[in-house]
């Protein structure tokens, strides 16, 4: 089957069973998107597909042939860091790191469908990333920082 | 300051160059007094680790450097840089065990014991060895003499459930995990013990052949007459209290990689402690520690969980020798939440004497310890020595082996629990006495090390009392929370706070090598590791400091037992104090190679030459050379400094000390404690990189909420099975359940601990999280609570008088 991975498309062999996670990191060697629980309760291998946030280890691969699929790998513009990756650097939202590719995708989809969330909903959104390190006062931070950023970017590029 | 003078010596150490520069005079080291022979390079030192003061010899540094004082003008040491591997984390970039690819690697997975007690009377392979692409198993006599968590690894008498009985080797993961479930296995059950009561039974079942009580006696520590003391008190205050059974619960499960090239050994493995992996996998296969390389660039968490080498690497590196292809073993979820270690659970039985002003005349706690199945002795009942003056002081710890999985290190093993008992029991203490907890504290101040009679490098817990109360807003918070309950509302506020200890000294041996590449770039080797701590950072930032470079032109590299200089674990908050010193010594002397150079070069003397930014500058004189111009001049010379940490100094206590404050609002009709604000105020010396410490102090923090509010294994009495081995039922917080955290350090720099100031910092703060969370909850609902997690349903039991 064709996978489309970070506006590239692959083909893969994909068994029925085989789930989206197994396929990026073992196949296509994707090994920033991170196995944790394999049971979708703690998010470390959060993806986008087409633009919403999904749990890859309870994806299967087979069901994702039309989709659009994002991983962090993807999130970079070539060597221009997403804003939320930079404010993840600037704000220390991370410290072992291995949540934080799962913790990054969950926030460009929170604000992907909320722009300008208040403490409140990022606390919502990102609840379903758990982050042993204990960042997550600082992840807040970053979320807060990067969607003023990019709402100001945004406000820029209608002024364009 | 004193105790690095103490020397005979003087001028003859002197590197040149360094007049100039702030710190980087030197003096010869400390001259092997710790005995008393002052020609000796190697002496012994006392190193304090996870709680247990160690003899470590030393190979005392030819050179030991002023230190760096209070107001030592600092440029990059103390500044709020980046994490310097952030952007390999934010991109997906940075490699951890679990991502090690390697060409035709294969996978391992365990069959694990589904029973606590027992013995396997058949284990069948054939089923699974029968399906395609399953290429081997391994079982107890193709790895005879190794260890996996007090056991024999495969051993078929079954002592826990979750024990690992063999393994599987497949193509895939997945493949592996099949394979397990397809081995057909029976086993005689035998009667087994979970809980402390049921092992304490006469005629219980034996954990271990030689009982269930190690050496068959509670361990006592006592100074002083604690009844005669008791007997003058005018209040006395007992509470019995109980914490739980806690899981590390990292991110990145326990994993290794293996691969053998020859006779040569390469092991990728989430770990604390490489060197201590090398020794481990070279004295299980016989190998000469030479062929032995261990790596790890990056890990998903640790914290204490991961400092020796496990089943998974044993059996990576058998099946890799067996098959000769690389293994990779990573460990599930649910084997990790069951055999990895984990902080046994305690009771403690605490008896706290005072006189009507305070003052504490007895301390006495009786305690014991689910230990599990093995581990080692971590002490509950060692703060109780340690936090206040006090001249009587008796404890008991009574350790209890379980059919439960080995305990291990967890997060300051031992003081946590024991803070809980000691700090719960401290404040119903003052609402007996009818004093403000904060000045109870104070009243009963430890000027100087209780247990050993003996100083403190430095103390500044005072400032920690004074400045995390001012912060927190302390006695208007208590205004208010006592309104809060005058009015009867169903949200009652209540306020806590409480202290720690934890002797976060470090000590040698650890060393770094700092080379000056030709193009003015500079490396920074050292044997240790970077568990997410910032460690790779604050040395860059130290050998930049001392060396005069560009942070930007630094680099370190770790995580290596072939290309770097042997460090310790990153266990007991040692590293920043263990290794600092030894990059600092190594960055010093690569640089005063570098103003040798230049002063040739340049045809001046040395002590005319100074160097920052990557720039070496004459005085009173325009000219100026870069690194990297100094390099090219020099063709392939290797510029190059070794450092490595002296001795720790005599008759001192080394420790970071806290005080922690937190408010609570208590839903008295369903028992839910929301945590509303958390202050916690640190002396922990010098501090690096500001804001990386106080990520640190955030972590510990909220896993002491966890610990506080929500986590507990639980094991079926009846089965002996744990019931919530996953991320989904062993509660962590998550981002919803953080308060407002304000955490921060009191300024200072310990100039006696070491040369760069700066002590340990990553234990101490989850020490007194759940204690000051409990005493806030008392305080609201107006009960003594004695068990934690505080779940809504104890809670309400509370409420409602048990």
């Amino acid at each position: 089957m064709r996978l489309t991975v970070n506006a590239q498309e692959h083909e893969v062999v994909v068994q029925g069973h085989e789930t989206l996670l197994a396929v990026l990191r073992e196949q296509l060697e994707l090994t920033g998107t991170k196995l944790g629980c394999a049971r979708g309760e703690c998010g470390a291998c959060t993806v986008l597909v087409n633009g919403r946030a999904a749990y890859s280890c309870l994806t299967l691969a087979a069901g994702c042939a039309s989709h659009s699929i994002t991983t962090v790998e993807g999130l970079a513009a070539g060597q221009s860091l997403h804003a939320l990756q930079r404010a993840f650097i600037e704000h220390d939202a991370l410290q072992c790191g291995y949540c934080t590719p799962g913790q990054l995708m969950a926030a460009v989809a929170l604000l992907a469908r909320n722009p300008a969330p208040s403490v409140d909903e990022i606390r919502h959104g990102m609840s379903g990333n758990l982050c042993r390190c204990g960042t997550y006062p600082k992840i807040v931070r970053a979320v807060q920082a990067a969607a003023i950023g990019m709402r100001a970017d945004a406000s820029l590029d209608v002024v364009r | 300051m004193a105790a690095r003078k103490r020397t005979s010596k003087p001028a003859q150490g002197k590197l040149p160059g360094h007049d100039s520069e702030p710190g980087a005079e030197t003096l010869p080291a400390g001259s092997g007094q710790e005995r008393g022979t002052p020609q000796k390079r190697f002496v012994a030192t006392k190193v304090e680790i996870e709680g247990r003061e160690e003899l470590k010899i030393v190979e005392l540094p030819d050179l030991e450097p002023v230190p760096w004082g209070e107001d030592e003008p600092l440029g990059i040491v103390g500044e709020r840089v980046p994490r310097m591997d952030a952007l390999e984390k934010v991109t997906g970039r940075a490699r951890y065990t679990a991502d090690m690819v390697r060409p035709a690697m294969l996978h391992a997975a365990f069959v694990r014991a589904p029973i606590a007690s027992g013995r396997v009377t058949r284990l069948d392979l054939g089923p699974a060895l029968a399906l395609p692409g399953v290429r081997a198993a391994l079982t107890a006599s193709d790895v005879t003499g190794v260890m996996h968590a007090g056991a024999p690894l495969f051993d078929q008498v079954i002592h826990w459930a979750g024990q690992p009985l063999a393994a599987l080797c497949a193509d895939t993961l997945e493949l592996a995990h099949r394979a397990c479930a397809l081995v057909a296995l029976e086993m005689e059950l035998t009667p087994h013990v979970v809980t402390v009561n049921a092992a304490l039974q006469t005629g219980a079942p034996l954990v271990r052949p030689t009982g269930n009580v190690p050496r068959s006696q509670p361990r006592v520590l006592q100074r002083g007459d604690v009844d005669s003391a008791r007997a003058t008190a005018d209040v006395v205050v007992t509470l019995e209290l109980r914490t739980p059974c806690a899981l590390h619960t990292a991110m990145e499960p326990h994993g290794a990689a293996a691969e053998w090239t020859g006779d040569d050994l390469t092991v990728w493995e989430s770990t604390q402690g490489i060197f201590q992996v090398r020794k481990d996998v070279a004295r299980a296969f016989k190998l000469p520690l030479n062929r032995v390389r261990v790596m790890k660039d990056y890990m998903g968490g640790g914290f204490g969980a991961k400092n020796y080498a496990g089943a998974h690497t044993y059996t990576a590196v058998a099946l890799a020798r067996m098959l000769g292809r690389p293994v990779r073993c990573i460990l599930d979820r649910e084997g990790e939440q069951t055999d990895t270690g984990n902080r046994p659970a305690t009771t403690q039985r605490v008896t706290l004497a005072a006189r009507v002003d305070g003052t504490l005349v007895s301390i006495e706690a009786d305690t014991t310890i689910a230990y599990g199945y093995s581990g080692w002795l971590a002490s509950p009942a060692k703060i109780y020595h340690e936090l206040y003056a006090c001249p009587s002081v008796r404890t008991s710890e009574t350790f209890v082996h379980l059919n439960t999985g080995a305990m291990d290190s967890f997060r300051a093993p031992g003081h946590v629990e024991g803070a809980f008992g000691l700090e719960r029991t401290m404040d119903a203490l003052a609402r007996g006495l009818g004093m403000d907890p904060l000045e109870l504290r104070r009243k009963n101040y430890a000027v100087h090390d209780q247990e050993k009679n003996r100083r403190y490098s430095a103390k500044h817990l005072d400032r920690c009392y004074s400045e995390g109360a001012e912060r927190f807003g302390w006695m208007r918070r208590r205004a208010e929370s006592a309104a809060s309950r005058a009015s009867g509302a169903r949200f009652r506020r209540g306020v806590g706070m409480a202290s720690q200890i934890w002797g976060a000294g470090g000590g040698p041996p650890a060393y770094a090598t700092v080379r000056v590449n030709p193009d003015g770039t500079v490396d920074v080797l050292t044997g240790t590791q970077d568990l997410g701590t910032g460690s790779r950072t604050i040395f860059a930032q130290i050998a930049a400091e001392s060396l005069g470079a560009r942070l930007a032109d630094v680099r370190t590299v770790l995580g290596d037992t072939e290309r770097t200089p042997y460090a310790g674990n990153s266990w007991g908050s040692i590293t920043t104090a263990s290794v600092g010193p030894a990059v600092r010594i190594a960055a010093l002397q690569a640089r005063a190679r570098l103003i040798e150079a230049a002063a040739e070069l340049l045809e001046v003397d040395t002590t005319r030459l100074s160097a920052s930014d990557s720039v070496v500058r004459v005085a009173d004189d325009e000219r100026t050379m870069t690194f990297a111009q100094i390099g090219r001049e020099l063709g392939d010379v290797m510029i190059m400094g070794q450092g490595s940490r002296g001795a720790n100094p005599p008759d001192t206590a080394i420790a970071a000390f806290a005080a922690q404050f937190a408010e609570v609002e208590v839903d008295v009709e369903t028992g839910r404690v929301r945590v509303l604000a958390i202050t916690s105020a640190h002396d922990s010396g010098r501090i690096i990189n500001p804001m990386l410490a106080e990520s640190q102090l955030e972590g510990g923090i909220i896993m002491g909420l966890g610990y506080a509010l929500f986590e507990e294994r639980v094991i079926d009495e009846r089965l002996g099975l744990p019931l919530n081995p996953t991320t989904h039922d062993y509660k962590i917080p998550t981002v919803g359940d953080i308060p407002p955290i304000d955490a921060f350090f009191v300024r200072s720099a310990d100039v006696v601990a070491n040369h760069t100031g700066a002590r340990g910092i990553a234990e101490a703060p989850i020490i007194p999280t759940a204690p000051a969370i409990a005493n806030a909850v008392a305080d609201a609902i107006g009960v003594e609570v004695v068990e934690i997690p505080m779940t809504p349903w104890r809670v309400l039991a509370a409420i409602n008088g048990g």
